[in-house]
């Protein structure tokens, strides 16, 4: 499983999310999590087509499976990525 | 199964602030929250209304008011309410993992959500990105066209900030259909009480705020009310701030 974090630096709700990534990296390290700057890499953004932050993409395989656009508790984050 | 004194609902300004006032009056105090803490104004890069600070962004101040609670033996758990029940002379209150929470008294500091367009207008948007706030997603829409829904002062707000970024910016009312070259569509069509766990608790307004005066007693005894989702005129940090102590004072009248 991996979680791709799509976040920028000027977005409120991204810097509220962040404690609860961070929590759930090291409850769950085997999960690789991938915070990206949607201003620094544009592409990426762009790939996954990431139209609002903070956007959660859960990838299974490489292949997306899950997503979710906003904040939630890590209860919430643990169901999404689905460990 | 936990058992408190106070349990909070909302960690946004009013929650906050009841949770400080009841912590420092010796009683014990749960506040859910479903999301995060902070509520609206997270999302609001510049306060300039908030007394003491000139200017200081929600997510700082939020932090601030987060630590003072913590530190004054309030607890903060993350869970969605979605029932709330009197049992035994208190009150049962139930998340949607199915957690479960025992308290004396229950202070309703939901708040509110942003109102969602029509169903027509969605159907209209297609498969087009519908955001509610310009100041999270507007930068991902730099030198493209986009429309802001709503004609209130917020919207106004919203087309102002979105002008500062994208090529165009349409404003339409919530009544016409998406323009076919809007790549975006925010809305502000404004605000709607989140107060659907408190519905046959307490009496609810029909635009479904918790009916409640300056004292924040609730038509149920035990049960107070505090911030947006109270019946009231001014909604601001100050006035929430103003309901959660009034609110935490009475609680703790009421079980002591």
């Amino acid at each position: 499983m991996e979680l791709l974090d799509f976040y920028a630096d000027w977005c409120g709700p991204c810097q509220m999310l962040k404690p609860t990534i961070e929590e759930f990296e090291k409850a769950h390290p085997e999960v690789k999590v991938t915070s990206v700057n949607i201003d620094e890499d544009e592409e990426l953004a762009e790939k996954y087509g990431v139209s609002g932050i903070p956007c959660l993409v859960v990838l299974k395989d490489g292949e997306e499976v899950r997503r979710e656009v906003g904040v939630m508790p890590l209860k919430k984050l643990e169901k999404l990525v689905g460990v | 199964m936990e058992k408190y004194d106070v349990v909070i609902v909302g960690a946004g300004m009013a929650g906050l602030t009841a949770a400080i006032y009841v912590a420092r009056a010796g009683k014990s105090v749960l506040v859910l929250e479903g999301k995060v803490e902070g509520g609206q104004i997270i999302n609001t890069v510049d306060i300039e209304n908030w007394p003491g600070d000139m200017r200081v962004s929600g997510v700082d101040l939020i932090r601030k008011i987060k630590s003072q609670v913590e530190e004054l033996g309030a607890k903060i758990d993350y869970v969605n309410v979605v029932k709330i029940t009197p049992k035994d002379g208190g009150f049962e209150i139930f998340g949607d993992m199915d957690e479960k929470f025992e308290a004396s008294s229950v202070i309703l500091a939901m708040g509110t959500n942003p109102r969602k367009m029509s169903d027509e207008q969605t159907k209209s948007a297609g498969k087009r990105p519908i955001s509610y706030c310009a100041t999270c997603d507007g930068a991902l829409y730099k030198d493209k066209t986009v429309v802001v829904v709503g004609h209130g002062n917020s919207a106004k707000h919203e087309v102002k900030y979105l002008e500062g970024i994208c090529k165009k910016v349409y404003n339409i009312h919530h009544d016409e259909p998406i323009p076919e070259d809007a790549e975006a569509v925010f809305v502000a069509i404004g605000r709607i009480p989140a107060t659907k766990c408190a519905e046959g608790l307490v009496e609810i307004d029909p635009s479904g705020y918790i009916m409640a005066d300056e004292t924040c007693h609730t038509s149920r005894e035990g049960v107070f009310v505090a911030g947006d989702c109270r019946v009231k005129d001014l909604r601001q940090l100050v006035t929430a701030a103003s309901d959660g102590s009034v609110a935490a004072t009475e609680a703790v009248k009421y079980i002591a």
